[in-house]
């Protein structure tokens, strides 16, 4: 049933006229953390998304167990700790492009966009607002964003032992190379 | 005395130390060498989405941070972010895959779509395909 619901909630803007959406299951997110104590760096290159030309919605799913880390224990710390990825296994981000009459998808280019949606983590959700692009080519879409967020507000709480060690704003990267949804 | 109190300092410098060094070896720990790594479970793409598709909830509680060794025919690959190849694997279903990210490869164009691969990897869970990180291309299995 949660497949069901997952695949709901990514094909709800799916297969309803014909073909304005474009998906991707090997989306990247990353997170990057700068201090003069440690960097801290997670990638996440299973990212599921979909991209809706015609409306400029944009949703995406990501496990957060999908998230690689150099260190080992790094990563045991993430999931275990911070994230407790066995009770929240999933981020997600629902939201669009609020500039999309500025992107013109039957040409090849770059275009400057703003999307702005409901992020989730753990069980939090706020609302994120940033500029990104969108890079038409032959056959697919790529999406770019860079924004900041703040550990707190997605209840992931830092102990006080290690807070230096961790910026206080989290540099998240998004790239996402989206090919044309194919009906089967 | 003075020996005893000598004796003493020794053990616990030693001690001090050891502890110093198991800490460091800890946070410097990489993760597994997947080739010499002995699998959890044994199974094909076809079998892994399968049980994934039939029951997420038994699949999750049987395979999630596990180690896999799973074979199957490669439906593509692809580039994703800084050295790291994505190979998704050949199932039953046109809807879900198994889908491998590799951290490091050194000669990524051996790998093609209609190619038998053999690898091994952490299963991460079950998003539209069932999620493999981490992962390894066994050659030669141990």
């Amino acid at each position: 049933m949660k497949r069901l619901s997952v695949l709901f909630f990514l094909l709800t803007i799916a297969f309803a006229v014909n073909a304005q959406k474009y998906m991707t299951k090997n989306g990247y997110i990353g997170f990057f953390s700068h201090t003069p104590m440690e960097d801290i760096k997670g990638d996440n290159n299973q990212v599921a998304g979909i991209l809706d030309i015609s409306t400029g919605d944009m949703v995406f799913q990501a496990l957060i167990k999908s998230f690689h880390f150099d260190r080992a224990l790094m990563e045991e710390h993430f999931n275990e700790n911070y994230m407790e990825s066995d009770k929240f296994p999933k981020s997600s981000f629902k939201g669009k492009i609020t500039n999309l009459s500025s992107v013109n998808f039957s040409k090849n280019g770059t275009y400057d966009v703003i999307v702005e949606g409901d992020l989730t983590i753990r069980d939090a959700t706020n609302k994120v607002s940033t500029k990104g692009t969108i890079e038409v080519v032959t056959g697919g879409i790529n999406a770019n964003a860079k924004f900041n967020i703040v550990p707190e507000d997605y209840k992931i709480n830092i102990p006080g032992v290690v807070r230096e060690k961790i910026n206080k704003n989290l540099e998240v990267t998004v790239t996402m190379k989206y090919a044309p949804l194919e009906k089967k | 005395m003075k020996t005893y109190i000598k004796i003493s300092l020794f053990f616990v410098v030693f001690i001090a130390l050891a502890g110093i060094l198991a800490a460091l070896m800890m946070y410097n720990k990489k993760h597994p060498d997947m080739a010499k790594t002995k699998p959890d479970f044994i199974v094909t793409a076809s079998v892994l989405q399968k049980a994934f598709e039939d029951d997420e909830s038994a699949a999750s509680k049987k395979y999630i941070n596990k180690i896999l060794e799973v074979t199957g025919k490669i439906a593509s690959v692809k580039p994703s972010g800084n050295n790291v190849i994505c190979i998704s694997l050949v199932t039953g279903s046109d809807l879900s895959s198994v889908n491998c990210t590799f951290p490091a490869i050194s000669d990524p164009s051996k790998f093609k779509p209609g190619d038998e691969i053999k690898l091994r990897g952490e299963c991460s869970g079950l998003l539209m395909d069932v999620l493999l990180n981490n992962c390894a291309a066994i050659v030669n299995p141990k």
